[in-house]
């Protein structure tokens, strides 16, 4: 993300997902030049962590030449909890499915943003990759 | 409907439950009550089948299945369902997207078709009314920043719209209002018919107020100590749990 011109604004949502044995970094960039008088950003990095063999790291680059600018970068972690899947098989859900709706739920906020053919084909994408990844 | 025999059951190596007895027929509620610790929501769990309790002995019977061998979801779609005393939250599923896999999947369970969208909703409309719940609260995320008494109230919309045959209430009471305990107990109570039961855990009698039990059942030390009608309950509130205790011990 690159601010050139005043009062400019920008926000950056990353939801990223690990399952098995897999790493996953954010890196991002945002870069305020000086003349973005009054820049405003917001990075929010969410990793959501599926077993206990995989990772989420968060590398924020951020570049500031202008003292006015207002930057702002929060990441969490979670995991999907044994509370949350039994919560569901008690309600006659069945894992894998269960999976599949906490993953599509912690993913809607970005997949909402998608235009309609992206987020259906995002969706498909997503529920194929995690078939068979609960353990 | 429910037959427990002698059931046990450990957490790790401490066992909690030893030499539970039971038998819940259609259309009667029971009251589990008990001092802290007794093995009131241990016995909740194990039938809802939940992993961190190792079940170590006797029989449990659902309707002629042997529940101990069926897996959580199948308990679910057999009928059985359980109020969490701390439901938990899923972000970015809301109520009604979860319920409706929820149906669907326990309709495929028993070989009926999916329930198309226009009937879901019927369905959901007619079960707001019954419990007193708003939509709006239905279209948030489930359970997420919700209020503790919109927490049970939405367990209790649940329970409405999957109609268990067998409801476990696991300490529903706790953390509710008077207000919001008596729009749960109403709850419970239009959905009480002669061919579902109800097992109520709780600490209060309160709670029995409104939801009137036909047996009370008093849990100590993961034994059921004494069993007796309502009245029992009202003792229990008026003395305390030592006299039973002291019972126990002097038997």
């Amino acid at each position: 993300m690159i601010h050139i011109g005043k009062n400019t604004r920008s926000r950056i949502v990353s939801k990223g997902i690990s399952a098995g044995k897999s790493q996953n970094s954010y890196r991002g960039q945002v870069h305020v030049m000086k003349r973005a008088t009054n820049a405003r950003n917001h990075s929010q990095c969410d990793s959501l962590l599926m077993g206990d063999q995989c990772g989420a790291h968060t590398f924020p680059y951020i570049d500031v030449e202008n003292n006015s600018a207002r930057i702002e970068h929060e990441a969490t972690t979670s995991k999907i909890g044994e509370d949350q899947i039994f919560y569901c098989l008690q309600r006659g859900i069945d894992e894998e499915a269960a999976v599949a709706l906490i993953v599509n739920g912690y993913a809607k906020e970005v997949l909402n943003q998608l235009p309609m053919e992206f987020a259906v084909e995002a969706q498909k994408l997503l529920a194929l990759t995690l078939e068979g990844s609960v353990g | 409907m429910l037959t427990i025999k002698n059931l046990q059951a450990n957490v790790g190596e401490k066992q909690i439950l030893n030499g539970i007895d039971l038998q819940v027929n259609a259309g009667e509620v029971h009251a589990i009550m008990g001092p802290n610790g007794s093995g009131k929501s241990t016995l909740a769990s194990v039938l809802a089948g939940r992993e961190d309790y190792e079940v170590t002995g006797g029989e449990v019977d659902f309707l002629g299945k042997n529940l101990l061998e069926l897996s959580p979801e199948d308990r679910a779609r057999e009928g059985i369902f359980m109020a969490f005393q701390y439901p938990v939250e899923i972000p970015g599923v809301s109520t009604i997207n979860f319920m409706k896999t929820a149906i669907n999947q326990i309709r495929e369970y028993r070989g009926q078709q999916p329930l198309d969208a226009v009937s879901f909703l019927q369905l959901m409309k007619e079960k707001m009314k019954l419990v007193e719940i708003d939509q709006s609260l239905l279209n948030r995320s489930l359970n997420e920043g919700f209020s503790g008494g919109e927490k049970k109230r939405n367990e209790i919309f649940q329970m409405a719209m999957l109609e268990p045959k067998l409801a476990l209430l696991d300490e529903t009471d706790s953390g509710l209002d008077i207000d919001a305990l008596r729009i749960v107990a109403n709850g419970v109570n239009k959905l009480r018919n002669k061919n579902n039961a109800v097992i109520v855990v709780t600490h209060y009698q309160r709670l029995l107020d409104y939801i009137v039990p036909d047996f009370v059942h008093v849990l100590y030390k993961g034994k059921i100590v004494k069993s007796g009608t309502k009245e029992l309950a009202l003792e229990l509130e008026a003395k305390g749990y030592d006299w039973i205790k002291n019972e126990v011990t002097v038997a």
